[in-house]
């Protein structure tokens, strides 16, 4: 398609700009964590790297940081095990109620954080009379993590049908053989790719987190909402935000790899 | 002896639609047996009630003298090659061919000498290591039919096998599967469209109309005795006679279909006289539409390409004759307008 030269300069501006708000502020965060100014000041007077050895010793943050992790991947692991599950069920069987299960599956995520906080909070503590710790946030966060798995291996199973699983029944495979010789196999980089984001979603939430959290259960985006306005420390919260933005292109870049291969073997 | 393949009652039903109705058949050991019949005839649901694929809505499944209705395809023991063939798209054409042995725990050894054979026996030997997509369709299909009879199966079953195929290739398949059928000396149930193909290659052929088998004999009673109208237009072509014309030509006074092969013009004596309205040239042979005279009428008649010697032209005054016995009657159907 040819476009004018008007337009392309309008269009570049229009790029330029957005990209811009995106990423500039990412640069001052940047700044912030090498500045002299304790409270953020703007123009930085100075800089220094004091904070990022104060962030590097910071036992609050690296404990919170723990924290996450294991959440993240305790929720994911979860995730993966019950997403995988519900995609084969609402692919490859009938049963009644199908399409309820799939939309009650589906809707944590359009669900507004708070709601699904609140919720989670009467019922963990009124309903089944559980005390908040590290369990009441991991099931919490697994109940938005399970969508971004079960989407991910539904599309799949969808697209790639059951003709693989019919010849290798065929062949003399039982359905668990048939599942991991098979089924599994095929389903590998879709189920990396929904876990991946079942990671980031879980990693950085704070909504449902600061109603699901036990007391001294801090995770890293609740240390940091602890943090910001405090003095001294904003500083070192803005070191943490750097580390995280520089890890957080890793997985991007995994699942982006893997998707172009899929790309590559369904066009071939 | 018990049948390979002994179908009884068998039917299906997807709500509203009945794919198969009270379905009975006997395909033999060692047979070619070929399901013909146009898209949604039921021929391929038939195929996969076999295979185990479809649970028949009533009826019963029996392989060799065992009942296997309630089976699971993994427990009977037919192998299938798919319309798509199905390879495994993640596995190398050895792994393929290997993939039957290796669930049923075979030994790595027995298996890959087992998978080689096959491979042999479909001509492939040399792409062991290849992925799927790096073969042609062909190929393809050649991993497809040596990964089934690795398992060396009672009976296998093809779901038209060569559909994705073009000509010359499918030809050359036609031949190849026909000889892999006699060595193997098993049942095979192939399923297709095509009636050529289902001429070229069967014992027996069962023609298929609406969820029923509407004619089941040798290809040559279904070519030469086709039942109804469905049969004489659906295998072969054919002119379709009314009761009138049947008679005018004195094959009696009921429906006919004659094969254009079986019309000769300007026979010694007697025939129906008529104009020529066109002459098509194929190549191997001329097909000559005639009006007959006062009938309002047309038959095509065949004639081999002879050169000039007889060539005829549009508009020629010719006359036509059927031999009885060239003629078939069909059946009188009263649904049909």
């Amino acid at each position: 398609m040819q476009i004018g030269r008007v337009a392309r300069y309008v269009l570049g501006t229009i790029t330029l700009v957005v990209l811009g708000l995106i990423y500039l502020p990412l640069g001052v965060v940047f700044l912030n964590s090498i500045s002299t100014s304790e409270t953020l000041s703007w123009p930085p007077p100075g800089f220094t790297l004091e904070w990022w050895g104060k962030a590097l010793h910071s036992e609050g943050a690296f404990e919170a940081l723990g924290m996450s992790v294991m959440v993240a991947v305790a929720a994911s692991t979860i995730a993966l095990v019950l997403g995988t599950l519900a995609a084969m069920a609402l692919s490859r069987y009938r049963f009644f109620g199908k399409e309820s299960v799939n939309l009650l599956i589906v809707l944590p995520i359009a669900l507004p954080g708070i709601v699904t906080g609140i919720a989670l909070n009467n019922a963990f503590r009124t309903l089944m009379g559980v005390q908040l710790g590290v369990w009441t946030l991991i099931v919490a966060h697994a109940t938005f993590c399970i969508v971004t798995v079960y989407n991910n291996a539904f599309a799949r199973l969808n697209a790639s049908g059951t003709r693989l699983e019919e010849a290798s029944q065929d062949l003399g495979a039982g359905l668990f053989t048939t599942f991991r010789l098979v089924t599994f196999p095929h389903l590998k980089s879709a189920l990396l790719a929904g876990g991946l984001l079942a990671f980031a979603l879980s990693f950085d939430e704070i909504i449902v987190t600061t109603f699901t959290a036990g007391p001294g259960v801090t995770t890293l985006p609740l240390w940091i909402l602890q943090n910001m306005f405090r003095p001294n420390q904003a500083p070192v919260v803005a070191v943490i935000a750097v580390i995280l933005a520089v890890l957080s292109v890793v997985p991007l870049a995994i699942a982006q790899r893997l998707t172009a291969k899929d790309a590559e073997a369904v066009s071939r | 002896m018990d049948s390979a393949i002994r179908l009884r009652g068998l039917h299906k039903r997807y709500g509203d639609t009945i794919a198969v109705a009270d379905l009975d058949l006997d395909i033999e050991p060692g047979e070619f047996f070929s399901m013909l019949g146009p898209s949604g005839s039921g021929k391929t649901t038939v195929l996969r009630c076999i295979a185990g694929f479809e649970q028949p809505t009533r009826g019963t499944v029996a392989l060799f003298g065992t009942d296997v209705t309630a089976l699971a395809p993994f427990a009977r023991p037919v192998n299938t090659v798919f319309q798509d063939y199905a390879l495994f798209p993640h596995l190398s054409v050895i792994a393929n061919v290997e993939y039957g042995l290796r669930v049923a725990g075979v030994g790595r050894k027995e298996r890959r000498a087992r998978a080689e054979e096959a491979l042999g026996q479909v001509r492939l030997a040399g792409f062991e290591a290849r992925r799927p997509h790096e073969l042609s369709g062909g190929q393809r299909q050649r991993v497809a039919l040596a990964r089934a009879i690795v398992l060396r199966p009672q009976a296998l079953l093809l779901d038209e096998p060569l559909g994705a195929l073009d000509l010359k290739l499918r030809e050359q398949m036609q031949v190849e599967l026909k000889e892999l059928q006699r060595a193997l000396g098993i049942t095979f149930v192939f399923v297709t469209h095509d009636q050529d193909e289902a001429l070229t290659l069967s014992d027996r052929v069962a023609v298929f109309d609406a969820g029923e088998v509407v004619q089941l004999g040798t290809p040559r009673d279904v070519y030469d005795h086709p039942r109804n109208r469905f049969i004489a237009s659906f295998v072969g072509s054919s002119t379709l006679l009314e009761p009138a014309v049947s008679a005018a030509l004195g094959l009696g006074s009921q429906a006919m279909a004659v094969r254009p092969e079986r019309v000769t013009l300007d026979a010694a004596t007697g025939g129906v006289p008529g104009t020529i309205a066109e002459v098509i040239y194929t190549g191997p042979e001329h097909r000559i539409v005639v009006d007959l005279d006062g009938l309002g009428a047309r038959i095509t008649a065949l004639e081999p390409n002879m050169g000039a010697q007889n060539s005829r032209s549009r508009g020629d005054r010719v006359t036509v004759s059927v031999e009885p016995a060239a003629a078939a009657p069909l059946e009188a159907e009263p649904d049909a307008a």
